[in-house]
């Protein structure tokens, strides 16, 4: 078990160098770069420009310059931002807890509801609620994100019972503790509900279809017959027998903790990754844009690990096989 | 409904959609980028049939706008003339199939104005908008769509095939691909190109930028399907026939691979439409003043426009019944290996 | 090419298979000697595992041996490559079993059996249709089946449908793997027919292979055994039945099946 994780892990590791080579490449291929652009304001001189340029490393060639952001990456503090002359590290980091906030409470609700709800959908026998369900979810399917987190902006705007953006009110520091929480919850709200309503409907149909599949399982029909109640069936037999292919989605839901928020983040003014990281591709800040990039790749990565060692936990045949 | 039925009633709402925008030149009874700067954020133009005195025309006209002199941003109606609807107007021209054209569906004579679903903030008229720049969207997905399913199954029908170092570097880079968040790579090769470009630029860019980043899923799916067809024993058989690899592929594997190709076509689509829609309305796909659904739907962000108009929603709400049909289409496709 | 001598001779055939992380190789195939004459009909008979389709892949050159000399027409078969071999394969053709699964479900059975026809490029369209529908008669499936999928025939019928496109190259020798296996017993003794037919007829050759000694003992001149890759023992069938002497030609003996009709012509 350990030796399948320790593999895993150096295979992580290794993805991770190659992520990191592929998005630097894929990025430096471009045409011009953070200084270009000032190179049409006529105030500054050519002189200036290539100075700025040379100060910072942008004119070696491409290797030198991925071997230097490589040795950045190695010492924690992710390249440098020319737009906010520092290391991009610092203005990452608080950026990402803001995002994971979200995210991780988002995709905490969207399983706790996912989960009962599919498996009772699952079992519906009568067709009448099975097939609102379905209407349901392929219409929220269908709403694209965006326009579902300009309508729920619009419902705060509205009603003013939740704030139009931002995470935090003013006169924040103020508070008490109980009271700081309450006010980053009460700013969480609508993000959050953005994000559920997102992702609900992929997960619901997965949980049902894995779900739906089980229960033609010979051991159902045997417990049925021999009177396991129903809600002890599904929960107690049929979910920990469908489980295998939820357990990768869940690793999958991990993985994109980090990226799956972006447009409700500028939507909603949310402080997280996703904003910082429009504005570093708006003003061409190179490592800025890589530093999120690398962030949730090494999320995915971990994400994966989480999920094959709870697969080998909770799939008993998969042990086996281990030996 | 059966699924069956679902998807063919999908498949003609699509067929309409996509002829509809096809025509949006000739649909349209504005140019897209025809402003009217007296007119900004107007309402949806009430087509009437009854008149200020009572009489019923048959055919639907309107009244002209004018801003209300009192109260800015509102608009009163001149009831003393009723100006008709005409069809197979001339107007702004167009191109279509790289002939220039310039008759139009429908149209008004100035000063009345035909917004049927109301103008923007520099009083451009929004159908006209949402007409080509449903265009370029739909364009958008189906291109890349094209490009990455194009591309995924070649080097997933090469590597299954083939095997060995083949197979091991394809998937390797797959591997790499789907490591890295699918948005946040798009943003980065996005980064890489030039930010100031032309519509056209943008639009090609944006096809190549979605349908390179995301070859990899695809094609990890038909090597797992070619890998399978390759063993079988009819396979073999006409290898010792001495079939070469290429009418081996051709006769037996490729069309084992056509329903899987289909079933991604149809749930990649609505999903890249979506990619360009979200570029754009970031500013990072087509910009201003050429429109796309995407940067439409950016008028949204200013709060007056969230709040009092409407009409400005639409774009958005347009893409719903495109993809609930691009979704009823997947259902009804059989699942991959199953024989049609 | 000699015109006399036997058809196919093999001389210590062997086939390993790598395995992962350094473990010992799998021996498929340990020195294989074997020899068919002119118009005879060779038996090989081993239980599963024993090497028996292997050693067929490996005559059909859809695997490579590792060692040994495959001698077919007096040509040294292994030392043929791509273009050349092409004619070669012509001539040697393997039936391989699991008729289901060796017949594309999506072709027709015209398109099935003139496939070896289209990829030799032998003759337009028209001619190999007509071609096809002659070789589906002589093996006794009616020409007007020619627009039927396999899962529309039967288990034997799919078997002569095989059996039609072994034969559209006009092969020299026919290898069958388990041409019986899964199907029941009447229809066993028609194949079994059809094919002493066809030897008859076109003078082939035939090696088959199986895991029961009785189907094949009444087709075949000479039967041997195969036991974990080696040759074990060899005779005629009647003799390896009566008087075996390897244990697990015994085991064999004992485990076979009967066709009472083709018992009868045994002395």
């Amino acid at each position: 078990m350990t030796r399948r994780l320790v593999r895993r892990a150096a295979h992580g590791l290794a993805l991770l160098a190659g992520v990191s080579l592929l998005s630097f490449v894929l990025v430096e291929l471009a045409p011009g770069d953070f200084f270009g652009e000032m190179r049409l304001d006529p105030r500054m001189s050519e002189a200036t420009v290539r100075l700025l340029r040379e100060r910072h490393g942008l004119d070696r060639p491409l290797h030198e310059r991925y071997l230097r952001w490589a040795g950045s990456l190695l010492r924690g503090e992710l390249g440098f931002s020319f737009a906010y002359g520092q290391p991009v590290a610092p203005l990452v980091w608080p950026r990402a807890r803001n995002t994971l906030v979200l995210t991780a409470t988002a995709t905490a609700l969207a399983w706790s509801v996912a989960v009962p709800l599919g498996v009772w959908w699952a079992a519906r026998r009568r067709r009448a609620a099975g097939h609102a369900l379905s209407a349901l979810t392929a219409l929220l399917l269908a709403l694209p994100d965006l326009v579902l987190a300009f309508a729920l902006l619009l419902l705060a705007v509205r009603t003013g019972w939740f704030p139009a953006g931002g995470m935090v009110s003013l006169g924040h520091e103020g508070m008490t503790a109980a009271g700081r929480l309450g006010d980053v919850l009460w700013h969480l709200a609508l993000p959050a509900t953005a994000l559920v309503l997102g992702v609900l409907p992929v997960l619901l149909r997965h949980v049902r279809a894995a779900v739906a599949a089980t229960l033609h399982e010979p051991f159902v029909l045997a417990a049925r017959a021999h009177g396991v109640p129903e809600g002890r069936l599904l929960f107690r037999h049929v979910l920990p027998a469908a489980a295998n292919p939820l357990v990768s989605l869940f690793g999958l839901s991990l993985a994109g903790l980090l990226s799956m928020s972006l447009l409700v983040e500028v939507v909603m003014s949310w402080p997280g990754l996703g904003p910082l990281m429009l504005e570093a591709i708006l003003a061409r800040d190179l490592h800025l844009v890589l530093g999120p990039v690398l962030a949730s790749t090494l999320f995915l990565v971990c994400g994966n690990l989480l999920a094959d060692v709870l697969l080998v936990a909770a799939d008993p045949r998969i042990r086996a096989e281990e030996g | 409904m059966s699924r069956r039925r679902a998807g063919r009633v999908a498949l003609a709402v699509l067929g309409a959609v996509h002829l509809a925008a096809l025509g949006a030149g000739f649909l349209a009874p504005y140019a897209p980028l025809e402003q009217n700067r007296m007119l900004p954020y107007a309402p949806p133009t009430p087509l009437r049939f009854v008149d200020a005195d009572g009489g019923f025309h048959l055919r639907p006209f309107v009244y002209a706008l004018s801003e209300d002199a009192l109260d800015e941003g509102r608009y009163e109606e001149d009831r003393g003339r009723a100006v008709p609807v005409r069809f197979l107007v001339h107007g702004a021209p167009y191109s279509i199939a790289g002939l220039t054209a310039r008759v139009h569906l429908f149209g008004v004579e100035e000063p009345a104005g035909l917004f049927l679903l109301g103008t923007d903030g520099v009083g451009r008229d929004q159908l006209s908008r949402l007409l080509h720049g449903a265009r370029l969207s739909l364009a958008a997905g189906l291109l890349a769509t094209l490009l990455s399913l194009g591309l995924g199954w070649l080097l997933g029908t090469l590597a299954g095939f083939y095997g060995g170092w083949l197979d091991a570097i394809v998937m390797r880079g797959a591997e790499l691909f789907l490591a890295l968040p699918w948005l946040y790579l798009l943003f980065a090769v996005r980064a890489a190109l030039p930010l100031h470009v032309s519509a056209a630029q943008a639009f090609l860019m944006v096809v190549l930028v979605i349908g390179l980043v995301d070859w990899a899923r695809p094609a990890r799916l038909v090597r797992g399907l070619v890998l399978s067809a390759r063993e079988r024993n009819y396979v073999l058989a006409a290898r010792g026939f001495g079939a070469s690899d290429l009418y081996l592929i051709r006769r037996h594997i490729a069309p084992q691979t056509v329903s899987l190709v289909l079933t991604q076509a149809a749930l990649l689509v609505p999903q890249y439409i979506l990619a360009e829609v979200t570029l754009s309305f970031l500013g990072l796909g087509v910009s201003e003043p050429a429109p796309s659904l995407g940067n439409m739907l950016a008028a949204l962000q200013q709060y007056h426009v969230l709040v009092s108009y409407w009409w400005m929603w639409v774009p958005g709400l347009a893409l719903v019944p495109v993809f609930l049909a691009y979704f009823a289409l997947s259902q009804a496709l059989p699942a991959r290996g199953e024989p049609a | 090419m000699e015109a006399e001598g036997p058809l196919l001779r093999v001389r210590g055939l062997t086939k390993r298979y790598a395995r992962r992380r350094g473990a010992e190789p799998v021996e498929a195939l340990r020195g294989v000697d074997l020899t068919i004459a002119r118009g005879g009909a060779l038996a090989l008979v081993g239980q599963s595992g024993s090497g028996k389709s292997t050693l067929a892949r490996c005559l059909a050159r859809l695997e490579e041996p590792s060692a040994g000399e495959v001698w077919f027409e007096g040509v040294d078969l292994l030392a043929l490559r791509g273009r050349s071999l092409r004619p070669f394969r012509a001539r040697l053709q393997l039936v391989l079993q699991d008729s289901a699964a060796a017949l594309d479900p999506r072709l027709t059975a015209a398109d099935i059996v003139g496939e070896p026809l289209e990829v030799a490029g032998r003759g337009g369209r028209r001619e190999r249709r007509r071609r096809a529908l002659e070789l589906m008669e002589s093996v006794g499936i009616p020409s007007a089946w020619s627009a039927r999928r396999p899962r529309e025939l039967s288990g034997g019928q799919r078997q002569r449908l095989a059996l039609a496109r072994a034969l559209a190259l006009e092969p020299r020798l026919l290898i069958l793997d388990e041409a019986f296996t899964g199907l029941d017993a009447s229809v066993q003794a028609q194949i079994a027919c059809l094919l002493e037919d066809l030897r008859a007829r076109h003078g082939l050759t035939f090696l088959y292979i199986s895991h029961d000694l009785a189907l094949v003992a009444a087709l075949a001149d000479e039967a041997a055994v195969l036991y974990e890759g080696r040759i074990v023992e060899q005779g005629t069938p009647f003799r390896l039945f009566a008087e075996a002497r390897h244990p697990h030609t015994r085991a064999l003996a004992a485990a076979a099946t009967f066709l009472p009709a083709a018992t009868e012509a045994w002395p």
